[in-house]
């Protein structure tokens, strides 16, 4: 069976436009959650953000799109993609090839434009909106295809907060399905009033930095992104310069609540151990955890629990979360970054905001940036509906 | 990958015992799904039910309650709409206040496998795919891999859409439906727009041949604004899969919208003329999953040997049905192909 190997990386999130300005924030535990500038509701100066520091308007101007009917979601996702593609190398041939294919994942969409849907669902006769088509979840996924002409097998995926980290894994699947040659996967969110206020009714917002896996911790920060990763088949990578291998992937529906963890996190601890089913590895080989680590009470503990049940001696983890807070839908692909290019650089971030571990688990994340020899990296991300999904990716 | 249960939820009475002869109308240019009673499903939950996941409830718990499947795969460009509406409407109505979480909850997408898992307790593999046109499509191609990786696993994949109020506006005002039109005379329209409709229909699949309603022989589902680029592709799928057009049914999914027929009829010349086309969207109206009721239909034709007379777009002489080709778009970018056959 073909390994699959990462040929392009493409990030931006509220620490960085660019996989080196990322990094640079994680090194120096540089957050990016704070005050939001453009973010506009009522709860933009009561809530800490991790907003990307551009207008939507600066945004599409260096992209070089003109017309206003781009969201905020399609450019950031262009954004993310367009380095992914420049960096893995593909042409235009082969972005418009059968065999390319691209996978989206997005929980928030075109409704970033909260006041301009309202305004769209409940009119009567005519509009002048140019939003129209803008709104669903994978709108963003549509722009992109039409951006790049992208030829083979388009998707979105939807599964809340693990919905890019299945965009990655359904890409990897395809490529060694051999229905397809080329994938580029990844996800995008953007800050919204409709996320925002639906976590906020849910009382699981931190009005203070978030603070993953402490015992005191608040909730949650609300952040914004998008990544995407180029993946191909390693014989079909000869010569190109390879991030990582996607070794394993795991996927489970955790059936307790639509919205909380069971205690034993047990969707948790099965995509953790599926993921290391295919990729053929024991736990013990797991070098390092980039943990879902919300910093909301349910989450960090079920983690946790699961973390325990499976390592018994956990690895090294963090929760970068601390430094782009919440991305939702992207949060599967941006984590996904940061496992490469820690990878790749042998090193680990730290996690922010960290004092006290939870009484019931005990666990710690590491607090320091540290360099380690690093063969396999974990990476986390659970969603709403029950959607866990876990990702490796290795050394090559 | 073979097709062994399914159940349909439509407009029509295609759940429990099936009449394909009579049609029920549409009502302002809609076609609203016929919903079963659910069975098995707490009150408390059934209550805060949107109409997507209550119609997901009803054709895929019947299902899985008996089997045990090793993933649900669902595809669903909107989920709970009308919940996520709600929910919109709140936060500009009451201006950002203290709002309540539950239609937040529901409005996710993911709330239909979610809901199936959590009802049965499956903690297999679980994914929702929501890209508008092809998000059945690619639940039917995830369950094709996952039966390569797996292959004695079976699987629900199932396509759900609800027509709420307001996507329903939107739609409208974007142009793609025309409430004065009805599924009475949808095909001899030569303005654009169409009906809108809903539906739910969800199958059970695995690699077993025996007893089969139907095997799916191959799936290409792709985005394209250019027509002679689809033809093109569609011409390469047949000569690729299918050597044989005898016996064979082409399901199209003409809507009536004058801007889409030239592209369903360049795909039905270059199928063959001899080829009989079966039309389906005056049963169903128009939604981005329609290909699942399609799907159904096509296990139906292969299940009957026939199909009504209403369905035929021209006379025909078909008396045996070994395989069926479908052509549907979407919106004139979302494009699929798929073959089935006994």
């Amino acid at each position: 069976m073909s390994r699959i190997v990462v040929t392009g990386i493409g990030i931006i999130t509220a620490i960085g436009e660019t996989a080196d300005e990322n990094r640079d924030s994680l090194i120096h535990a540089k957050t990016g959650i704070g005050k939001a500038r453009f973010f506009n509701s009522r709860y933009t100066g009561q809530l800490p953000f991790g907003e990307i520091n551009q207008s939507t308007e600066l945004l599409a101007e260096k992209l070089g799109i003109e017309n206003n009917i781009a969201t905020r979601t399609d450019l950031l996702a262009l954004h993310a993609a367009k380095q992914a593609i420049i960096d893995a190398n593909l042409s235009k041939e082969d972005l418009s090839g059968n065999d390319t294919a691209l996978i989206g994942g997005s929980t928030v969409g075109g409704m970033c434009l909260t006041d301009e849907m309202y305004a769209d669902a409940n009119a009567a006769g005519i509009s002048n909106s140019p939003y129209l088509t803008s709104y669903s979840n994978s709108a963003n996924t549509s722009f992109l295809q039409r951006y790049f002409n992208v030829g083979g097998l388009v998707n979105t995926f939807n599964t809340a907060c693990s919905s890019s980290a299945n965009a990655i894994m359904y890409g990897a699947r395809l490529l060694k399905n051999g229905l397809a040659k080329k994938v580029i996967a990844g996800g995008v969110d953007s800050l919204s009033k409709y996320t925002v206020n639906g976590f906020n009714a849910l009382m699981i917002l931190a009005d203070e930095p978030c603070r993953p896996f402490d015992s005191e911790r608040k909730g949650l920060n609300l952040g914004e992104g998008a990544a995407f990763l180029v993946l191909e088949r390693e014989e079909d990578a000869s010569g190109k310069r390879v991030y990582a291998e996607v070794r394993g992937y795991g996927n489970s529906n955790d059936a307790f609540h639509p919205s909380s963890t069971s205690v034993e996190g047990e969707g948790p601890y099965l995509s953790m151990k599926r993921a290391l089913e295919v990729a053929g590895l024991s736990p013990e080989e797991i070098n390092f955890v980039n943990a879902h680590g919300t910093a909301t009470e349910n989450n960090d503990e079920t983690e946790s629990a699961a973390m325990l049940r499976l390592f018994g001696t956990p690895p090294d983890f963090a929760s970068t979360k601390s430094y782009t807070g919440h991305t939702l839908g992207a949060a599967g692909a941006i984590e996904a970054v940061y496992s490469i290019i820690s990878l790749q650089h042998q090193e680990v971030y730290p996690s922010l905001h960290f004092t006290q571990a939870i009484t019931a688990t005990g666990l710690s994340p590491i607090t320091t940036y540290k360099q380690k020899n690093l063969q396999h990296i974990m990476s986390n991300s659970f969603g709403f509906g029950g959607n866990c999904t876990s990702l490796i990716f290795s050394k090559m | 990958m073979y097709i062994h249960q399914h159940i349909c939820i439509s407009p029509q009475q295609t759940n429990g015992v099936v009449d394909l002869e009579a049609i029920h109308p549409s009502s302002a240019g809609k076609l609203l799904a016929l919903e079963p009673k659910l069975g098995g499903v707490p009150p408390g939950m059934l209550r805060r039910m949107s109409k997507a996941v209550r119609m997901g409830i009803g054709a895929g718990l019947p299902l899985i309650k008996e089997v045990n499947v090793d993933g649900i795969i669902i595809g669903t460009a909107n989920g709970g709409m009308e919940d996520c509406i709600q929910f919109l409407n709140q936060i500009i109505d009451y201006e950002e206040g203290l709002l309540t979480p539950a239609n937040f909850v529901q409005s996710t997408p993911n709330a239909i496998a979610g809901q199936l898992s959590l009802i049965t307790k499956n903690r297999a593999y679980n994914a929702t795919h929501v890209h508008n046109g092809l998000a059945f499509e690619n639940a039917l191609i995830d369950a094709k891999m996952s039966l390569a990786e797996k292959p004695d696993t079976q699987y629900l994949v199932g396509g759900i859409d609800e027509i709420s109020s307001y996507n329903y506006n939107i739609d409208q005002l974007a142009g793609w439906y025309d409430s004065t039109k009805s599924n009475e005379d949808l095909y001899t329209s030569t303005a654009p727009g169409t009906i809108a409709g809903e539906g739910a229909a969800m199958f059970v699949i695995n690699n077993n041949a025996a007893a089969a309603l139907g095997r799916i022989d191959a799936i290409e589902a792709f985005q394209s604004m250019d027509q002679e680029q689809v033809e093109a592709r569609f011409k390469n799928f047949l000569s690729t899969y299918n050597t044989d057009i005898n016996h064979t049914l082409f399901i199209s999914g003409e809507n009536g919208d004058s801007r889409f027929l030239p592209g369903y009829t360049s795909c039905e010349l270059a199928i063959g003329s001899s080829i009989p086309v079966v039309r389906f969207k005056h049963l169903t109206g128009e939604y981005p999953t329609s290909s699942s009721f399609a799907l159904w239909l096509a296990c139906q034709a292969l299940a009957e040997q026939s199909l009504p007379a209403h369905f035929y777009k021209n006379e025909h002489n078909l008396t045996q049905i070994d395989r069926v080709i479908l052509y549907n778009q979407y919106q004139g970018l979302q494009h699929s192909f798929i073959l089935v056959s006994r």
